[in-house]
């Protein structure tokens, strides 16, 4: 049966090789099968985005661009599904039993919601760093670098995997205070060393976004702003998009801001707002917006 | 939602426009005594009024202090970040307003007990005061309303002021060939230019009204930016 791009889609578990197109998958990638996003492919759109757990609407059609070289911040009160939103540009959304996905997410000009699209492809091109480090607790932190060539390079030899791996460290500004104790526990640095060892973890595996989930929200003000340098420095080569419930940090490590708000408890997410983050700190548009930011509300 | 927060944020910042708008109304008391220090060549008067610029100075500390700790401690954004910024400018203004009746204030002891006057030009240098005193007061208003409009008619106002000016210029240009009386006519020219530069800062602090509402600071017109038709 042909599908609609209104039509709702359960995404989980769904089998892949009898799965029919979207109509705006762009002509190229029609006639083809197997790897469909093009290397480099950086911004993201998201055109009327729906996202449902089981019977619960988490957000409402969410319409707006995420643009290359930039860091967008997505900014509103707990439980307004702004890390929903993050989790649905690398397929994350879909692990949540029941989760379901309506609309669009188009990276570049190619819908990464399409049946034949292998999730595990948009999640090496499209990296997430959480809120909690995360460095796998058994693994060296040369180990926990390179974790993530294992599964998308298998086959490098030992010097080519050596040469990521510092690339990546130094990448995320953590060379200099590992190189010394590379095999060491990664669960042994500090907070703030963990998180950019995350980074470098996401990195290694050269995607062309990282999505940031309160990347900072554990770390002391100090680790935060080395992070926030770091996601200054990155934006030069990745699409960054970052969730973060510090209004000064959204004011400023990010180019643009969107503000997500919900009407009222138990109703969905909505997209309030979305402009240059000067602009939204200094002149927003929406009332809703403006008491957000201030403060007024929570 | 919750109920409204930062209660206390939003009375201090309440009580801190009232305060710099406060301070207008001492620039408004300062220039009536400056005034008449001019009309009735009163000179204790005029000390009076050079010292009392300490008020309008330390009124200037003050809500600059208390602007600092307010962007140190409470990070204010969006309307509230306009609104401390405008104040700013309302302070500086406020602050220039005192020196220049100061200014007037120190003119006086200069033309003496004795000297000649014109009575046409002292009754400009009247007009002008209360035109002036007359913008301090509807530029305060237009604040704390946040009135574009009437901020927007000081430009109009304003004209008024700019004219006498030039009639005192002529008046002093005309005035004779007597030396005292042109001395005397020279030290009410820079009493009229200070209130025609007082004048102006009540229209730039109008332009600080509209820049608070609509979050765009554009000049009114005047002489260097003229309305295009």
């Amino acid at each position: 049966m042909p599908e609609t791009g209104t039509e709702p889609r359960t995404t989980s578990g769904g089998p892949r090789s009898q799965a029919t197109r979207l109509p705006d998958v762009n002509t190229q990638q029609k006639d083809k099968r197997g790897t469909h996003i093009e290397r480099g492919a950086k911004r993201f759109e998201l055109k009327d985005l729906n996202l449902f757990y089981g019977d619960f609407q988490a957000v409402q059609n969410i319409s707006m661009t995420i643009e290359p070289n930039q860091v967008t911040a997505l900014i509103g009160s707990s439980g307004c599904g702004k890390t929903t939103v993050l989790r649905s540009l690398n397929r994350m959304h879909e692990l949540n039993p029941g989760a379901r996905v309506e609309g669009h997410v188009l990276l570049d000009d190619t819908d990464i919601y399409s049946r034949d699209i292998d999730p595990v492809e948009v999640r090496r091109l499209v990296g997430m760093v959480f809120q909690a480090p995360n460095p796998f607790p058994t693994m060296s932190v040369y180990e926990n670098a390179a974790a993530g060539l294992s599964l998308n390079r298998k086959g490098l030899t030992k010097s080519e995997k050596d040469e990521i791996v510092e690339r990546s460290l130094r990448g995320a500004h953590l060379w200099d205070e590992v190189k010394d104790r590379l095999d060491k526990p990664g669960s042994g640095l500090s907070g703030g060393q963990q998180q950019r060892l995350c980074i470098a973890r996401a990195i290694a595996v050269e995607p062309e976004v990282l999505l940031m989930d309160e990347p900072c929200s554990a770390l002391d003000p100090v680790a935060t702003l080395a992070i926030e340098d770091l996601i200054a420095e990155l934006k030069g080569r990745y699409t960054i998009a970052i969730v973060t419930h510090n209004m000064q940090q959204a004011a400023r490590a990010s180019d643009v801001t969107a503000f997500l708000n919900l009407e009222e408890s138990g109703k969905p997410g909505r997209l309030v707002e979305i402009g240059p983050t000067e602009t939204i700190f200094t002149r927003p548009s929406e009332k809703a917006t403006e008491d957000y930011v201030s403060g007024r509300f929570g | 939602m919750v109920d409204k927060i930062r209660v206390q944020y939003a009375e201090e910042l309440a009580q801190l426009e009232e305060r710099a708008l406060g301070g207008l109304d001492l620039v408004i008391a300062s220039l009536d005594r400056a005034l008449e220090t001019v009309q009735h060549r009163d000179v204790e008067l005029a000390e009076l009024v050079i010292a009392d610029d300490d008020r309008i100075d330390g009124r200037y500390l003050e809500v600059h202090q208390a602007i600092l700790t307010l962007l140190a401690t409470q990070a204010p954004v969006a309307t509230d970040l306009r609104l401390i910024s405008a104040l700013l400018h309302v302070m500086k203004c406020m602050e220039r307003m005192g020196d220049q009746c100061v200014n007037i204030a120190k003119l006086v002891p200069i033309t003496g007990h004795d000297a000649p006057q014109e009575a046409d030009m002292l009754d400009r240098i009247a007009k002008m005061g209360k035109q002036v005193r007359s913008q301090i007061s509807q530029s305060k208003k237009a604040f704390a309303a946040r009135d574009v409009e009437l901020a927007r008619d000081l430009v109009r106002q304003d004209d008024v002021v700019d004219a006498l000016n030039k009639e005192c210029f002529q008046i002093a240009v005309e005035v004779g060939d007597d030396h005292d009386i042109r001395e005397w006519a020279m030290t009410m020219m820079l009493v009229a230019r200070a209130l025609e530069r007082t004048g102006d800062n009540a229209v730039d602090i109008g332009e600080q009204v509209a820049f608070v509402v609509t979050g765009l600071f554009r000049e009114f017109e005047d002489a260097s930016h003229p309305v295009v038709p």
